[in-house]
């Protein structure tokens, strides 16, 4: 989330909807039309796919063989001119300038998607050796194909730190939140056909997922704030939304607290910078310790992942990419895991988690307005909860029911045109993904970081996080989803 | 908030732990363990199918 997407959230809107709406509006309509399969029409076929790739002319296609006489050059335009449109008209719904948008949009699209595509070279993507056989090369990194993301952070980052200009003139088109919201609302339909085929499984993995939730909540606050508030010596209004933006989920947290306690908009705007820094660093770091050490738990790492890497980008991303390198690990040893529950698991603690900030937010707006600075003008409602929950997550519930609701009722040839459609609309979750990615790189400028005076709540930032929030949530993943494994893809 | 008043203000005095911010961190706490502990235990009694 860029400096002016934080401060835009903590303060009153400008368009006539607000991101969240937005990013629910435009997942549901690529998952409707997804559905357009049942009506024996394919209206997203034509959206752009990329294969791991040897020889650069063969690796671009459109999704669907309905659409091949696009080619790869024609889908690739056509999914750029389509998301140009609906994204400058969803910013100018914002109440963005719609020319900058396009203009930054135009650019960040062509560098990340060229990300994406240096990220599928074969040296760079392929994992097994019988891969390596297949495209004739002696090395590869074995970044997965997932790797794409990767190179688009690291392209980010480098356009973040050392030419700053540029990133500012990308700057309107930078929305990290409103690109992974849009994933996540699709991602929901996903989940369910995959989660449809093992019902009781998925069952058992969302109690489970409720239960670590609530623990993380309750243990990682409580103690971030104790030592913000006595080891670093920060004032209340400071300490409670680094608390919540270090411990719960980023962002919204920190702007939800923020406002629950009453604190200056500027106060939760710093610490959101910095949590997005801090994701930067775990998004590069988490996924390989969890493929290093976690490969044989799958479901610890993606739990763990949730619970460990804060705002809701960076953290699907990172179950992405874990997903990649941990059934691509087990796929070497033999065993071939279903996809989608690494991920699925990774994205259902983290909407967990965003439900209950308004929960969170309305116990501390309860405690300060009556207890630390009373005002009785300014008590805390019931009404905070439902106004401060993250709306996007109605989303994502809407197309996990219908996508549940279709899968459980269908016949096997029903199935597979649900199967088909929701694929269909995961060609635009990834690309949601890829533009996440490249926002949260170009979003972390680390010398401005030091410069503006934030080394003192980056210290915290790196005391909690790495010495505790990463543990604890590591042992509570592996007290609830140890043993607990994904289906075998048959 | 200029980047000199960011560093006066993260530099000021430490203000005291009120009793109520040293309940909300036992309770939250407290509670957090107990849960973990019980929750623990009937994740334990009802195996994953």
């Amino acid at each position: 989330m860029s400096r002016s997407e934080i401060v835009a959230a903590a303060a009153p809107r400008e368009g006539f909807v607000t991101e969240d709406g937005l990013a629910v509006a435009i997942g549901l309509a690529v998952f409707a039309l997804a559905l357009a399969a049942f009506a024996g029409r394919d209206w997203l076929g034509w959206v752009i796919t990329t294969a791991v790739w040897t020889d650069p002319a063969k690796a671009l296609a459109p999704l669907s063989k309905a659409y091949g006489a696009l080619g790869g050059a024609g889908s690739l335009d056509a999914t750029f001119v389509i998301l140009l449109l609906a994204l400058t008209a969803g910013a100018a719904a914002l109440g963005r300038a719609a020319g900058r948008f396009a203009a930054a949009f135009s650019a960040v699209f062509v560098i990340a998607y060229a990300s994406w595509f240096l990220g599928s070279w074969a040296h760079f993507a392929a994992v097994t050796p019988a891969d390596q056989a297949k495209f004739g090369i002696g090395w590869s990194l074995k970044l997965t194909n997932e790797g794409g993301y990767i190179v688009a952070l690291v392209v980010g980052l480098v356009i973040a730190n050392f030419f700053p200009r540029f990133a500012g003139w990308l700057n309107e088109a930078i929305r990290p939140e409103l690109y992974i919201k849009i994933a996540i609302v699709i991602l929901g339909a996903f989940v369910a056909v995959t989660a449809a085929g093992k019902l009781t499984l998925a069952s058992s993995l969302l109690l489970r997922g409720l239960a670590a939730i609530v623990e993380a909540y309750l243990i990682y606050w409580a103690v971030v704030y104790y030592v913000a508030r006595r080891w670093f010596g920060f004032s209340r209004e400071w300490a409670a939304p680094l608390a919540s933006g270090i411990s719960i989920c980023g962002v919204a947290a920190a702007i939800a607290t923020g406002g629950a306690i009453r604190a200056r908009p500027q106060v939760p705007v710093l610490v959101s910078s910095l949590v997005v820094v801090f994701a930067v660093v775990e998004v590069l770091v988490l996924p390989w310790i969890a493929q290093t050490y976690l490969s044989h738990e799958p479901l610890v790492a993606a739990a763990w992942l949730g619970l460990a890497v804060k705002t809701d980008g960076a953290a699907v991303a990172a179950g992405g990419i874990a997903e990649s390198l941990i059934l691509a690990q087990n796929a070497a040893e033999g065993v071939k895991y279903q996809a989608g529950w690494i991920l699925g698991v990774t994205a259902t603690v983290k909407v967990f988690i965003d439900v209950f900030i308004g929960v969170w937010a309305f116990i501390l707006a309860y405690i300060w307005t009556n207890y630390i600075n009373p005002a009785p003008a300014e008590r805390a409602r019931v009404g905070e909860i439902w106004a401060r929950l993250p709306k996007f997550i109605l989303g994502f519930v809407a197309t996990f029911a219908i996508g549940l609701a279709l899968a459980l009722t269908q016949a096997p040839p029903g199935l597979a045109k649900l199967t088909s459609a929701v694929g269909e609309a995961n060609g635009f979750r990834v690309i949601f993904f890829l533009l996440t990615f490249f926002s949260i790189g170009v979003l972390s400028n680390f010398l401005a970081l030091w410069r503006e005076g934030l080394a003192k709540l980056a210290a915290v930032y790196l005391v909690a996080l790495f010495g505790f929030v990463i543990w604890v949530g590591l042992m509570i993943s592996w007290l609830f989803f140890a043993g607990v494994k994904p289906p075998l893809a048959s | 908030m200029s980047e000199k008043d960011l560093r006066d203000e993260l530099k000021a005095a430490p203000e005291p732990l009120l009793p109520i911010e040293k309940k909300l961190i036992g309770w939250s706490l407290g509670l957090g363990v107990v849960l973990l502990i019980a929750l623990g235990l009937v994740n334990r009694l009802l195996p994953a199918p």
